[in-house]
């Protein structure tokens, strides 16, 4: 019972990241076809920057700390790859440079939402794959 | 490429020192021989097969191409010591001659004999031209020493006078027919073997007068078409040669300074002016396989505000009641190229092709030729470049005064160093002239560790708090408040041993006081910021990063707070320029993006003092405060269907995908821009572009600048190439370099350079070797003629050059700031600056002196031959003048212009009566 609810909660946390991912795209896509100006836009990334690696640090904690440590090592080149944008400091949209990144910051994050897309697979195997586990009990 | 001219090697590199070198290899217009050659010698030419072949030549370059760049002048002097004729051969390295070293190996073979033995001799013969091959012969001179040797060729040829003669010379020796001595060389052609190699590389050559010749060369008609593809360029790496039979003015080189290409012009009459707009190759090509084979960028250099001449102003038009006439789908501005028709009920957008409606107060009749009948009273469907008048729809609100804030630094090494005194006594001088009077507003405020704050208001009654609007005032109702502000200001902080500086805060602070209205900041700062937010590290020059994967990362800023300061600045329409003085490490890197994204440019006067810098520093203060500036722009390009323009380059900050961001723009400013084809065919036979700029004017106006320009879609890369504009694809590729110097190693960025150059020239020559049988020789076409020379000068400018030891990081950046912004004749007359020789000048009287003053202003190619001992000269690249004095001038000229105690060199001192045409020669600037 308490892995389903492990799984439970890490499907969750995925889910929100796959939706911050989604705003972040949505920001950049707007820029791209001129909705919004690219203060804007840079400004509301940047707002949950942050919070979006902090949660997927979260998340690779929580999987390694409740032993599901294959699902830990499926998350680390993630929260490595973040790690290493934020300490070269490029985690942040650039206001001034974001029209010539553009197309760079766009396909990161189209790369992250397809990692995030297949844990979010796996989380519901292994969800779905507890439960009956736990009816068959 | 070195291996068929074994000895070549060497020249390769040559031909581009030229350009400085004095020596360098003749170079030679290939076409001479390619001529000749063919008449009579079709024997020969085998030989000159041998040498190489041709086309190695490039390829070589390409590998070697590094070195050449950039060491032009090493090759050379390993030739030089090379004996005369003889020598040339003995570069090569396969010779085993002893003497002659004339024949070389490979050439020999073909060649036969090797002609040399006598080598020194017979050379001499040769050179002539092929062209020649007449015969010339040879002049046996005895080949003395090489020198001797080529005039005379030189003089054989009958034809090819000068150029020929420098080459000739080498030819001889190859080729050294057996038989012919003399026409050897002719034939030969070969010539061209080393020639083309060299000449690859070569600084371009020269300009046309020396390739006359070569056309002229050509006689068999069928030639001649050949000669207007392109010209070709030959050095000879005769060894001895290098010397004195050199003649490096063979060489192309740029002396009447940048040339536009005008065919263009005839071709489209109703284009705007290529001082607005210039296009890297007027030919834009159909497909995108033809773009991937057109190695250089394909782009535009915008420049909106130049400065025009007396008579050719941009019309202003004022379309009150019909409101701008603008395409409804694409929003095009109606321009020459829009066509009516139905009677003139219609008109056809030229960029997008829609139909759109005319306006009832717009209409007029067409005449039998669909032309409106009053085509003559409607400015805008006959120029290319026009103004209008904008209604209130194109404005947020009311038109901006012309704003200038100072934010002057005040500390102690701004006090030593005279800086304050400087500048404060230019902007007094400068208040009647700034732009948009009545209603120009200014304001101060000082900074050390502290941040001290004006109040500029006349009226002082009721004073309580220093509000923003105090700070900044209206100049002419603050008048004398401002100009007593301005005596006192150097006394003010004469005493001041503040070391520190609060940079940030002060901006910060400036910013506040501006956002209401936006406007022009000048930042005029000393030290490296040291307080409060925004404060810099001592990062420094680090030597062991240089070669390193971390070495860009010195250039670019260290704290986000100046990218994030930009970004809000350009957001308030406040443009920065940005005035550094340090003798120290300032970190420009850092400060001067305040500059890049605010549309604003970087001044730098390492060690400013103000006894030797204070005219610089003057001159460009004032030019700065005075010239004509829009405020508030924003500027966009649109262009024909299936085109697009992708990326932008210089100082701005993009407001959307393709809308330019301006806080303050001016004619010195210009902007770059890339094309890329979005369709795989483009089917039109005509692409249009349409720079469109909306600004206030200093006058309160709000007002839309629009140039309009056409170029021919072609299917052929010949004539992509024939319609290339050197000035812009320098341009552009300057502002590509400098970008890439922020995330790569300098060494990457002169590399690509470089090899973006070779394979051009390859593709090139690809299109035209084989068929004209032009053997090893370069060719390149007329129009890139000094494209080699500007790329190798570009690599040896201050951002580019060398490593760590070249030139100091600070200055680097900020010349590289200054180059992004930069127009295209500045821009290459800083890569090319003139050198004149004014001695003569000076001695004559003056009434005559003013007739031929034009005379004089010739432009020396800058090679130290041209540096004579006894000559005075001035060096001008746009930004400053070295006066050169030579050793063994005449003390009597020396006296004059530095006064009795002329040991003291940096003093300026002027003798009055020379004064006036140095005076004059510097407002030419």
């Amino acid at each position: 019972m308490v892995d389903l609810f492990i799984w439970l909660s890490s499907f969750f946390i995925l889910v929100a990241l796959l939706v911050i991912l989604v705003f972040q795209l949505i920001c950049l896509a707007d820029l791209e076809f001129d909705y919004i100006n690219p203060y804007d836009s840079s400004s509301r990334i940047n707002k949950v920057v942050l919070p979006e690696f902090i949660l997927q640090g979260f998340l690779c904690l929580f999987y390694l700390l409740t032993g599901h440590w294959v699902m830990s090592l499926l998350c680390a080149p993630y929260l490595y790859y973040n790690v290493t944008l934020y300490t070269r400091k490029q985690h942040l949209v650039d206001v001034t440079e974001i029209f010539n990144l553009l197309h760079w910051e766009k396909k990161q994050r189209i790369c992250k939402l397809v990692y995030v897309v297949v844990l979010i697979f796996f989380a519901i195997f292994w969800m779905i794959y507890t439960a009956l586990e736990d009816v068959d009990d | 490429m070195g291996t068929e001219n074994p000895g070549r090697p060497s020249f390769p590199m040559r031909p581009s020192s030229t350009p400085f070198a004095s020596a360098p290899p003749t170079v030679r217009p290939f076409s001479s021989s390619g001529p000749l050659a063919g008449s009579e010698s079709s024997n020969f030419r085998p030989t000159s097969p041998g040498a190489p072949p041709t086309m190695t030549p490039f390829s070589a370059a390409g590998p070697s191409p590094p070195a050449r760049f950039s060491d032009p002048s090493v090759p050379s002097p390993p030739i030089k010591p090379v004996p005369p004729f003889g020598m040339p051969y003995h570069q090569f390295p396969t010779h085993p001659f002893p003497s002659a070293a004339q024949i070389p190996p490979n050439r020999a073979p073909p060649v036969g004999q090797p002609p040399f033995q006598p080598p020194a001799t017979q050379v001499s013969v040769p050179p002539p031209s092929f062209r020649q091959q007449t015969q010339v012969p040879l002049v046996p001179m005895g080949s003395p020493p090489q020198n001797a040797n080529f005039p005379l060729p030189s003089m054989n040829v009958p034809q090819p006078p000068s150029d020929s003669s420098l080459s000739g010379p080498r030819p001889n020796f190859q080729p050294p027919f057996p038989g012919y001595p003399n026409k050897q060389p002719a034939v030969s052609q070969a010539p061209p073997p080393f020639p083309a190699q060299q000449g690859s590389f070569m600084p371009p050559p020269a300009p046309p007068s020396p390739f006359p010749s070569q056309q002229g060369s050509y006689g068999p008609p069928p030639r001649q078409s050949l000669t207007e593809d392109f010209s070709s360029l030959s050095v000879a790496s005769v060894p001895g040669s290098i010397d004195p039979a050199f003649d490096h003015r063979t060489l192309p080189r740029p002396l009447d300074g940048d040339e536009v290409p005008s065919s263009f012009l005839e071709m489209y009459p109703m284009n705007c002016d290529p001082r607005y707009l210039r296009l890297t190759t007027s030919a834009i090509p159909n497909s995108q396989s033809l773009l991937s084979r057109w190695h250089l960028p394909l782009g535009a250099v915008v420049c909106p505000l130049a400065e025009a001449p007396e008579g050719e102003e941009v019309p202003v038009i004022n379309f009150t009641s019909t409101g701008i006439i603008r395409c409804r789908r694409c929003r095009t501005y109606v321009n020459p190229y829009v066509t009516f028709t139905d009677a003139g009920r219609k008109w056809r957008c030229n960029i997008c092709s829609l139909l759109n409606d005319v306006p009832g107060e717009y209409f007029a009749n067409l005449d039998a030729t669909g032309r409106r009948i009053d085509l003559d009273q409607r400015p805008e469907l006959i120029k290319g470049s026009v103004e209008f008048v904008a209604p209130t729809e194109y404005m947020v609100r009311p038109p901006m005064p012309p704003l200038y804030f100072f934010l002057i630094d005040v500390s102690i090494s701004a006090v030593r160093s005279g800086m304050i005194e400087v500048v404060a006594q230019t902007i007094r001088s400068c208040l009647d002239e700034l732009p948009g009077f009545p209603r120009t507003q200014i304001g101060f405020i000082t900074y050390d560790s502290t941040i001290h704050f004006y109040n500029m208001k006349a009226n002082l009654d009721d004073i309580f708090v220093p509000l923003p609007d105090d700070l900044l005032v209206n100049l002419s109702e603050s008048r004398n408040v401002v100009e007593t502000f301005l005596d006192s200001l150097p006394s003010m902080f004469q005493d001041n041993v503040n070391v520190e500086s609060a940079f940030g805060p002060a901006l910060k602070a400036a910013f506040m006081v501006m956002s209401q209205l936006g406007g022009k900041l000048l930042i005029f700062q000393n030290s490296l910021p040291s307080l409060g937010v925004g404060r810099l590290k001592l990062r420094g020059d680090d030597l062991r990063v240089y070669g390193t994967d971390k070495e860009h990362i010195l250039r670019l800023p260290e704290d986000p707070f100046y990218k994030q300061m930009a970004a809000d600045l350009t957001k308030y329409q406040i443009g920065i320029n940005i005035y550094a003085f340090s003798d120290k490490y300032t970190d420009i890197a850092s400060l001067g993006t305040l500059a890049k994204y605010t549309g604003g440019q970087v001044y730098y006067y390492p060690s400013f003092q103000s006894g030797i810098h204070g005219e610089k520093l003057r001159h460009e203060l004032a030019r700065d405060l005075t010239r004509e500036t829009a405020w508030e722009a924003v500027m966009r390009i649109r262009c024909g269907k299936g085109i697009r323009f992708t990326t932008y380059h210089g100082n701005f900050m993009l407001r959307s995908t393709d809308l330019l961001a301006l806080p303050a723009v001016d004619c010195d400013k210009a902007y770059a821009m890339q094309l890329s084809l979005e369709e795989t065919l483009l089917t039109t036979q005509t692409v249009y572009f349409q720079v469109a700029l909306l600004y206030t004017a200093s006058c309160g106006e709000r007002r839309i600048r629009v140039h309009t320009a056409a170029a021919p879609v072609v299917t052929d890369l010949g004539e992509m190439y024939r319609q290339a504009d050197t000035g812009a694809i320098v341009s552009l590729f300057c502002r590509l370099a400098i970008e890439r110097t922020l995330t790569s190693k300098l060494e990457d960025a002169r590399n690509s350079l470089q090899l973006r150059i070779v394979k051009a020239l390859r593709e090139y020559r690809n299109l035209y070797a084989v068929q004209h049988r032009l053997g090893t020789r370069m060719i390149y076409p007329e129009s890139l003629k000094f494209l080699c020379l500007y790329g190798l000068a570009l690599s040896k400018s201050v951002p580019l050059k060398g490593g760590y030891a070249d030139a100091q990081l600070d200055e680097r950046c900020a010349a590289g700031f200054t180059m992004m912004a930069l127009p295209v004749k500045k821009l290459l007359k800083l890569l090319y600056p003139s050198l004149i020789r004014i001695d003569e000048y000076l001695l004559k009287p003056s009434a005559e002196a003013d007739d031929d003053f034009k005379n004089i202003m010739k432009r020396l190619p800058l090679v130290a031959e041209c540096l004579d001992s006894r000559g005075l000269y001035i060096y001008d690249d746009g930004f400053r003048f070295v006066i050169w004095f030579g050793r063994m001038l005449s003390p009597d000229i020396a006296k004059n212009l530095l006064g009795s105690d002329f040991a003291a060199e940096l003093s300026r001192v002027i003798l009055t009566e020379q004064d006036n045409e140095m005076s004059r020669r510097l407002m030419k600037i």
